[in-house]
């Protein structure tokens, strides 16, 4: 029984790891053969170079198309962060007529393909006499991007304790007063896990991004797909793909530990309860 | 929060976002869907269920077929996600403790890094014929020196091994939030009454946490239905997605008519899939007292 149970466990132990290396094993990769001097992107590695690092950032259509995605990423992280904080203030009134209905139209961006709202909204551009432009992908980008604000805020605003907003209120405060110095502080991690999801979001958006971008001026999955059917741009496009997975790998762990901090530092100073699962959970919705 | 009549009001900006972006491009969509309006000049507009009716019921309709295609190949991979996401959440609930949420990040980093790069790893550099993983082949001597295995790339292969290595990750984390906060004490009672470890994880774990091996199915099926972008890059002609058939219609020979019914049908199957599965999500979103999940 006991050895049974050992080899039970072995095998899941093995198991896991060997899936994380499933898992890791195509990111690795990529960034070796980002170093790889060969000009095609395969076995053997025959020297190591940089190159296609140099070769990359002096292609001005890859690094605008890059700037492009982090200013429209920037710009839905933010908008998208606000409108969910306002969602989320709004959906914890205790008083809200249609409440189900309002939040099902909320979070209905989850469940609508992004391919089906890409066209609806060619469509709707097309309708309204108005040319496809980056100011549509940034719009477009914020609709999908709300209902994971909504799904990361609105938790974290729930399990605020109310005793709270009203010792500021007694102690004098406006309500917006009280906003500002109680209940705002409190959002912050939240704020920042909104804002770095919706412009993760963004930022690696394809559909709308392929309908509603000017064809001279792609965002940088637009301009990914393009380019990798070409063979000659792959090592850049390989190069500046590491540095992005890297990137956003330090990016999450970074993310993750600050996260930690600042709940250990507010669950110190106030009665935050900690909701991980709910949280993360509402944070793991991209893609969807 | 504190409550203040009016506080309801907050709600009005995302609202009308939501309902002019994205229930406007729907209610065109369907308009267009019934011929009420066309792209096409020249086409004399009016209610019409031409379309519809094509699809649904022509005979042999090749969108329909390319449907059902879609639907296999979408149930398949969130089965088998989900079940290879099983024993990574058993493994970091019940085996890896001290170390479990650091061992969790690691587990779903590979989610958060931008997907096309992931599709065009697989794409370009591993399942390719001059790929990783036909050196890999050649260096362990399964297969001649330079022959590769054809059926890796642009093939139902390909497009399943993308979304089943996409989702795992993500889909653990429903089920390990469930192992997670089970109650302990009845894995306890259920040993000292005398279970083993295996009747006990039968009769005991495997039953408790249904509710996020149906969350995490449903993580996977209701993003997977509407998925074109593998395709593109791994699928060949013969692969393609119902996806791809709708952006087809709006690309270099458009027909946005019979598009929309494409697009409309999408919509509605993914609505009936969240309806009647969506109740399973409510408990890992939805918290006592709080209205989140439609």
């Amino acid at each position: 029984m006991n050895l049974v149970y050992r080899l039970g466990r072995l095998t899941i132990v093995t198991y896991f790891w060997a899936f994380i290396l499933f898992l890791f094993a195509p990111l690795l990769v990529l960034v070796v053969f980002a170093f790889n001097k060969s000009a095609t992107p395969t076995l053997p590695i025959t020297a190591f170079s940089t190159r296609w690092f140099h070769l990359a950032f002096s292609d001005s259509e890859l690094t605008t198309a890059l700037v492009r995605s982090a200013e429209i990423g920037v710009a839905t992280g933010l908008f998208a962060t606000a409108l969910g904080v306002m969602a989320s203030l709004g959906l914890s009134a205790r008083r809200l007529r249609l409440r189900s209905l309002i939040v099902a139209i909320l979070l209905l961006p989850l469940v609508v393909p992004y391919i089906s709202l890409a066209v609806g909204l060619l469509i709707l551009l097309n309708e309204l006499g108005i040319r496809i432009s980056l100011w549509a992908v940034f719009l477009g980008h914020s609709v999908v991007a709300l209902p994971f604000s909504i799904l990361v805020v609105l938790p974290r605003l729930r399990s605020l304790d109310p005793a709270m907003v009203e010792a500021a209120r007694d102690l004098g405060s406006s309500e917006i007063g009280a906003f500002n110095l109680v209940t705002l502080p409190l959002l912050t991690p939240s704020i920042v896990s909104s804002f770095l999801i919706c412009f993760i979001t963004s930022f690696d958006e394809f559909a709308i991004s392929s309908f509603l971008a000017p064809s001279g001026r792609p965002t940088y999955p637009v301009f990914l797909y393009a380019g990798s059917r070409s063979p000659g741009l792959l090592p850049e496009l390989i190069a500046v793909g590491s540095i992005i997975i890297v990137a956003s790998l330090a990016l999450i762990v970074v993310a993750e530990a600050g996260r930690r901090w600042a709940e250990r530092r507010l669950r110190g100073e106030t009665r935050v309860v900690d909701q991980p699962t709910a949280e993360s959970i509402g944070l793991l919705g991209t893609q969807v | 929060m504190r409550v203040r009549i009016g506080q309801g009001v907050f709600v009005t900006p995302p609202l009308v976002l939501v309902l002019l972006l994205l229930l406007g491009p729907v209610v065109l969509l369907s308009l267009y869907s019934l011929n009420v309006r066309t792209n096409i000049p020249g086409v004399p507009t009016g209610v019409s269920a031409a379309n519809w009716k094509d699809f649904l019921t022509g005979h042999g309709n090749p969108f329909r077929a390319r449907f059902f295609y879609s639907m296999k190949i979408t149930l398949l991979v969130s089965a088998t996600a989900t079940a290879a996401a099983y024993p990574l959440a058993y493994y970091l609930a019940f085996i890896a403790r001290r170390f479990r949420y650091v061992l969790l990040l690691l587990l779903i980093t590979p989610f958060f890094t931008s997907y096309l790069l992931r599709i065009v790893a697989w794409a370009d550099v591993m399942l390719n014929d001059n790929g990783v993983v036909n050196h890999v082949f050649w260096a362990l001597h399964l297969r001649p020196q330079g022959d590769p295995v054809s059926w890796l790339l642009y093939s139902n292969f390909s497009i399943f091994l993308v979304l089943f290595y996409s989702w795992v990750p993500f889909v653990s984390l429903p089920i390990f939030a469930v192992l997670e906060n089970m109650d302990h004490r009845l894995i306890e009672a259920a040993t000292d009454l005398g279970a083993n470890r295996f009747i006990t994880f039968w009769r005991v774990t495997f039953p408790l946490s249904l509710p996020g091996v149906i969350a995490a199915f449903v993580f996977v099926l209701i993003p997977t239905t509407g998925e074109f972008i593998a395709p593109l890059y791994v699928g060949g002609p013969g692969n393609q997605l119902f996806g791809n058939e709708i952006q087809a219609f709006f690309g270099d020979s458009p027909n946005w008519n019979y598009g929309a019914v494409l697009a409309i049908a999408l919509i509605g199957v993914v609505l009936v899939l969240m309806l009647v599965f969506g109740r399973f999500l409510d408990t890992d979103l939805r918290q006592p007292g709080v209205e989140v999940g439609p």
